[in-house]
């Protein structure tokens, strides 16, 4: 059975309906998750802290090297290296929610692109996948699949980022060996396994070179952004707020200079992606092998979310009903993976089991005595919670800081009431697990790793594999993610094999014309992927303009704080799981780099305002950031 | 000498617009062959990397730099202009600013730190600041800055286009962003 915690159950022919005799099937004490890690209370916290000299505060605010506006409290032991307490702080609001409701919805392509400083065109299109699901507008093929590239090259510009600017200084010469003076020494007397490759001797070579501001690896991946860039804008006008993604398609003209002009760029990353793959294979085995504690390092269940992404031209046909088929003809497979298992790739499946509390969120509860549930069910008679995000109204509520009560701007979803995280790793876990790719030349899936052919460059032809780990941690993540460098690489690939192959049989068509209607009551559902991961857009429109728009990214789901059962999220999961392994015993000289490596390899990227007026008063930022994090 | 002259904001941010609308309105000139007049308001790196696309022997020798600074001693709408003395922030405030640059924060101090580190920035380097008071989503200034408005036009064209003017305008220092942080009224 898929769902463990909510009364949700399948008959025969697979459809979903409530469980017989449950009186309030998604009341919070109806459906409790499962005994799993908890958060101590922050009573028993303090009484710690009163009677041991060596548990201390430590705290990161903020978080560096992430996007956006990211707090985290955590409370020490030191005696026994570990982490007692550990909480996620999102201190901005972004309200992107709220601007919308009122709209065209066609605005919120543009709007919501906003949302994000590296990744609006996923924002944008997950808007026009959801208008299109709402208003019944399908694009062409040569549509899905510009689209498909687009997004392809959208990540490609997001995964050296993540991977050699923010994640990577963690691994460097400058950060290892002063709090780690033997590991670094260690680091440079160990060869590489991959050389012929990456080109790097010994292990501390490769970390020169991973440090901030002047190592090759981090000007290298400044340089690549400027290759996916230079490719994006040719269909997609600018970066990093696209310009042609509309409902139904794409505005741009593709002829073959342009998708030339495309492949001189795309193909520097075949090189690329071998060399960053095999680094990061490199970097995780040195760690393990030196101390297996690092296997700790941001441990937790392999509990992972992804709705897919990367259309099948033709599969896709924007509709709710039929999300199933075409979700599952995905270049990346939707799923949900609980405990390492992957329990379904369907996306009503996963859709029907999400929900957002907000219990330690500065937020009110939408739900209750007197509030009518907008939607009991999806547009296919499923069931759903009253804390679905079409369900969902965004009540934001600043106030003061209380551990206890309310300590952030982010909001707590859940799937099946347990605590999912997001990310590119989960888009290689399901691809490879369920064996649903499309046939390629260059990608397969074994059921239980990913084989990707990657072209010869002046590199030659090389079969990289990345297998599903044993261990769900830190060096995982950041694997995975070199990984999907070359999964996105092969992936546009095809989607660019494709595409010419339409051009030449003169299919120049890159949109449908559509109109939004103007009478009754629409929804629908943008279901994509950032780079970082999971992204859902949840959209209804009355009367033509939009009466409820509801965002969850992947940092939604990562930052989400503890929730209303002590279910602490996944950065707060992951970081309670974190040893202290600098080598010093002075609490004083700790700079809490595996708390922040594990932070940081989940990409962490909040959310980015300017300002919100509300009842509680100006809530304000001198600059605009990314805020692919959090959605209200 | 080349030069390049530009607005860093973002759209429809109330005052906080004034160096894409100064921007704009410049844009609509006629420059002189050695001016070029287009908009900053985007990634620092890849603005180095746009300007690195010059002739080698034919850079820009010169920036102008138009965009609100929320000093917050000085009256809305006072315009402050200076030859950046191009002083650098420690090397960890630097990666932080790169951070923010490629994380999507558009801010000048940002451009000119990390124009100047990455060595991608002309020689020499002029600021106009404005001082904003609004700051909301919108497209109108606030009383003050909109009475400054064609002024401060006026202020940015004779600094692209005038040697003399520039080499009279006395040397200052950037407003560095704090830390982010959250409060309520």
């Amino acid at each position: 059975m898929c769902f463990k915690n909510l009364p949700v159950e399948f008959d025969a022919s697979g459809k979903p309906f409530l469980r017989n005799g449950v009186g309030d099937p998604y009341a919070t004490a109806t459906a409790t998750p499962p005994e799993g890690p908890r958060q101590l209370t922050s009573d028993k916290i303090e009484e710690l802290l009163k009677r041991n000299g060596h548990i201390k505060n430590m705290d990161f605010d903020p978080v560096t090297r992430g996007a956006g506006a990211l707090a985290f409290h955590t409370v020490a032991d030191f005696e026994n290296r570990k982490i007692i307490e550990a909480r996620s702080v999102a201190t901005l609001f972004r309200g992107y929610e709220v601007i919308m409701v009122g709209r065209d919805p066609r605005d919120a392509i543009y709007i919501t692109s906003r949302a994000c400083g590296v990744c609006g065109g996923v924002h944008s299109t997950c808007s026009a996948l959801a208008i299109e699901m709402a208003i019944g507008c399908c694009p062409p093929p040569l549509g899905v699949l510009i689209r498909n590239l687009a997004l392809a090259l959208e990540f490609l510009y997001d995964h050296p980022l993540h991977l050699h600017l923010l994640a990577g200084p963690d691994y460097s010469q400058v950060i290892v060996e002063p709090t780690n003076p033997s590991l670094y020494a260690r680091a440079t007397t160990t060869e590489a396994h991959h050389t012929a490759i990456h080109g790097y001797r010994t292990i501390s070579d490769l970390m020169i070179d991973l440090n901030p501001l002047t190592g090759k690896l981090y000007l290298e991946a400044l340089h690549m952004t400027r290759v996916t860039r230079e490719a994006y804008v040719l269909i997609c006008g600018k970066y990093p707020h696209p310009q042609t993604i509309v409902p139904g398609g794409m505005s741009s003209t593709i002829n073959l200079t342009v998708m030339n002009e495309m492949f001189v760029r795309l193909s520097q990353f075949f090189d690329y992606s071998k060399k960053i793959a095999l680094i990061w294979d490199d970097i995780t085995t040195f760690f393990y092998e030196s101390n297996p504690e690092y296997k700790k390092v941001g441990a937790r269940r392999a509990n992972m979310i992804d709705t897919g992404i990367f259309d099948h031209p033709e599969a896709y046909d924007t509709t709710y009903e039929n999300c199933n088929e075409w979700g599952n003809r995905r270049w990346a497979t939707p799923g949900a993976v609980v405990d390492g298992k992957l329990v379904t790739t369907d996306l009503k499946t996963i859709n029907i089991g999400i929900e957002e509390f907000v219990e330690h969120s500065y937020y009110e509860d939408w739900t209750g005595e007197g509030q009518q549930q907008h939607f009991p069910t999806d547009p296919s008679g499923n069931p759903l919670s009253p804390y679905h995000p079409w369900n969902k109204v965004t009540r934001p509520r600043p106030q003061g800081q209380n551990w206890k009560e309310k300590y952030t701007w982010d909001t707590t979803p859940r799937w099946d009431r347990q605590a999912m995280e997001g990310g590119a790793y989960a888009r290689l876990w399901n691809t490879a697990v369920a064996q649903k790719l499309p046939d390629s030349p260059f990608l397969e899936s074994t059921g239980h790793s990913l084989k990707m052919r990657m072209p010869a460059g002046a590199l030659p032809e090389t079969e990289l594999e990345w297998h599903v780990p044993d261990v769900w941690n830190a060096f995982e993540r950041n694997r995975a993610r070199a990984y999907c460098m070359a999964f996105t690489t092969l992936v546009a690939f095809e989607q660019w094999r494709s595409a010419m192959d339409r051009l030449k049989d003169g299919d120049f068509k890159t949109s449908t014309k559509f109109e939004i209607p103007k009478r009754g009551t629409q929804q629908g559902v943008g279901f994509w992927g950032a780079g970082r991961g999971y992204l859902t857009h949840h959209l209804t429109l009355d009367r033509g303009a939009v009466a409820n728009y509801q965002i969850v990214t992947p940092s939604t789901w990562n930052a989400s704080p503890t929730d209303r059962w002590g279910q602490p999220g996944p950065y707060e999961e992951a970081v309670l799981n974190t040893p202290l392994l600098e080598e010093t015993s002075d609490p004083a000289k700790f700079r809490g780099l595996d708390v922040l490596r594990a932070i940081r390899s989940f990409d962490p990227c909040m959310p980015c305002t300017t300002h919100i007026q509300s009842e509680g008063g100006l809530i304000t930022r001198e600059v605009n950031t990314c805020a692919c994090g959090l959605d209200d | 000498m080349r030069v390049i002259a530009g607005g860093v904001g973002y759209p429809d941010l109330c005052d906080y617009s004034i160096g894409i609308e100064v921007q704009e309105r410049l844009s609509a000139r006629d420059a002189p062959a050695n001016v070029v007049v287009e908009d900053l308001s985007y990634n620092p790196i890849a603005i180095i990397q746009r300007l690195e696309d010059e002739p080698v022997g034919d850079r820009f020798g010169r920036m102008v730099v138009i965009s609100a600074v929320k000093r917050g001693d000085r009256p809305a709408g006072t315009v402050s202009c200076y030859r950046w003395d191009g002083v650098m922030p420690a090397e960890e405030e630097i990666q932080r600013m790169v951070t923010d640059a490629v994380t999507g924060i558009i801010a000048v101090e940002n451009t000119l730190v990390i124009g100047r580190y990455f060595r991608g920035l002309p020689d020499e380097v002029v600021v106009v600041e404005v001082e904003p008071e609004t700051h909301e989503f919108g497209a109108a200034f606030s009383r003050e800055v909109a009475e400054a408005f064609d002024g401060i036009c006026e202020l940015v064209w004779r600094f692209a286009t005038d040697d003399d003017s520039v080499a009279e305008l006395p040397m200052g220092s950037l407003v560095l962003t704090a830390v982010p942080v959250f409060r309520f009224g």
